[in-house]
């Protein structure tokens, strides 16, 4: 069956050449944790934990429906936290248990603010 | 003072990938495969025909392969091409004189 | 509406939300990694004011000196990279540039269809329109509705050159200098001097730019 061989051959991200809509000139001001997410970027480059191109890999690998919903930023740490597993330099337990703590720990600093 | 062109030693063989197999305004095809996985040859330029516009300096990594971790060797060189629209585009819409400019790496070119 | 007192300014600035799921990702793979010792925190920090260091106000200063110097220019057109350097913009990647020329017979666009190749070291970040996809899949096929939408006619008898970076090479529009400008100081004609004049949407106009 070759119907389905364009999901393949064609990745989310080629998109040159097809229609689109009007050009909104969206722009923000970037928020805390995006500009965090782009240095953290750039320092996985520099030491080529995760080389730039391997950043876009990782996003592609997120495939078309992530593609489509996540916002940049979102994507590029999704696809950094697949490519740390692939390389075995993280484990999904670890993640898992250290974003916990980060949320608890925003939980205690907050609960300290309101008090 | 006479500045006479430096003469150039016989016998030289360069290695794999280190001269641009294309010059400056040669004629070159972007190849028609279609890879699975990662790539950064548009789809909309396979198979299309253009002129080297400049050849980059220097040689370097493929970043197809750049992609899955290989962060060194087998240099080769990237070659600024230059593909009018109206090859491109069927019922290109602008000016017959529009062009476009992209980066290639050497693997995807071939002479015509 | 607000009734803290305006006395006493916030030793810190502090969420008044809890932090999204990726925001606490992001938090905790750059913790685990400096526990893991691949980089230290001082990295991220560093790198954090070299991207607010670089903004569009670097490349107006490239194109201003470019318009008054013409020798400059030539070295800027021969390497980019080389001739932002010797203003000290230095390139904290491997990316290399090409500064491409608006003439009476070019006008020069830059697009990056495949994601958001973009001249972060002498532009800063790019704005959102430049990495969605209305303008990545238009610019490189209808690039001169593209160009009207953002107010920029450009006469037939004029190339429309776009630059798609898929690779190494960064590229950054020198845009036409204006008439009426002779007398300007190089601080003057860098202040006319917009982003999206350096992206090649739009020309540099004596009313543009700060």
């Amino acid at each position: 069956m070759t119907e389905t061989k364009h999901l393949l051959n064609r990745l989310p991200n080629d998109i040159g050449g097809l229609p689109a809509d009007p050009i909104q000139r969206t722009e923000h001001e970037l928020e805390p944790w995006e500009k965090h997410c782009h240095a953290l970027a750039d320092v996985l480059d520099f030491h080529k934990i995760i080389n730039t191109e391997e950043k876009r890999r990782g996003v592609e690998a997120l495939g078309a429906e992530m593609v489509g919903k996540l916002s940049y930023y979102e994507r590029w740490i999704a696809a950094f936290a697949n490519i740390l597993f692939q390389k075995a330099i993280l484990t999904p337990g670890e993640l898992a248990r250290k974003m916990d703590e980060v949320g608890a720990r925003w939980e205690l600093d907050n609960a300290e603010r309101t008090s | 003072m006479t500045d006479k062109p430096p003469r150039r030693i016989a016998g030289i063989v360069a290695a794999t990938g280190e001269t641009p197999i294309f010059e400056v305004g040669g004629r070159v095809k972007v190849m028609t495969r279609a890879p699975v996985g990662h790539y950064r040859v548009p789809t909309y330029l396979r198979g299309k025909v253009g002129v080297v516009d400049a050849v980059i300096e220097p040689a370097a990594v493929d970043n197809e392969e750049e992609a899955y971790g290989r962060n060194a060797g087998s240099r080769r060189h990237y070659y600024r091409i230059s593909v009018p629209m109206t090859s491109i585009w069927p019922g290109y819409a602008g000016s017959p004189r529009d062009d476009l400019r992209i980066e290639v790496f050497e693997t995807w070119l071939e002479r015509i | 509406m607000s009734d803290h007192d305006h006395q006493h300014p916030h030793a810190e600035i502090v969420h008044a939300e809890r932090p999204g799921y990726y925001d606490i990702m992001e938090t905790a793979v750059r913790e685990l990694l400096i526990e893991k010792h691949l980089f230290g925190p001082e990295e991220i920090r560093r790198q954090i004011e070299v991207l607010d260091s670089r903004t569009p106000a670097l490349g107006a200063k490239v194109v201003a000196r470019a318009w008054i110097d013409p020798e400059f220019r030539s070295r800027l057109l021969a390497d980019g990279r080389a001739g932002c350097e010797e203003l000290g913009i230095t390139f904290y990647d491997d990316t290399q540039l090409i500064v491409l020329e608006n003439t009476d017979a070019v006008h020069n666009l830059i697009v990056c269809t495949l994601c958001s190749c973009y001249p972060r070291p002498v532009l800063g970040l790019p704005p959102d329109w430049y990495k969605l996809k209305a303008y990545r899949s238009r610019a490189v096929y209808e690039p001169r509705a593209v160009l009207a939408e953002f107010g920029t006619h450009i006469p037939d008898d004029v190339e429309v050159r776009v630059s798609d970076s898929t690779a190494i090479v960064r590229y950054l529009v020198l845009p036409k200098r204006p008439d009426g400008t002779e007398h300007y100081s190089e601080e003057q004609l860098a202040a006319l001097v917009t982003r999206d004049a350096m992206i090649g949407v739009i020309p540099v106009t004596i009313g543009s730019g700060q």
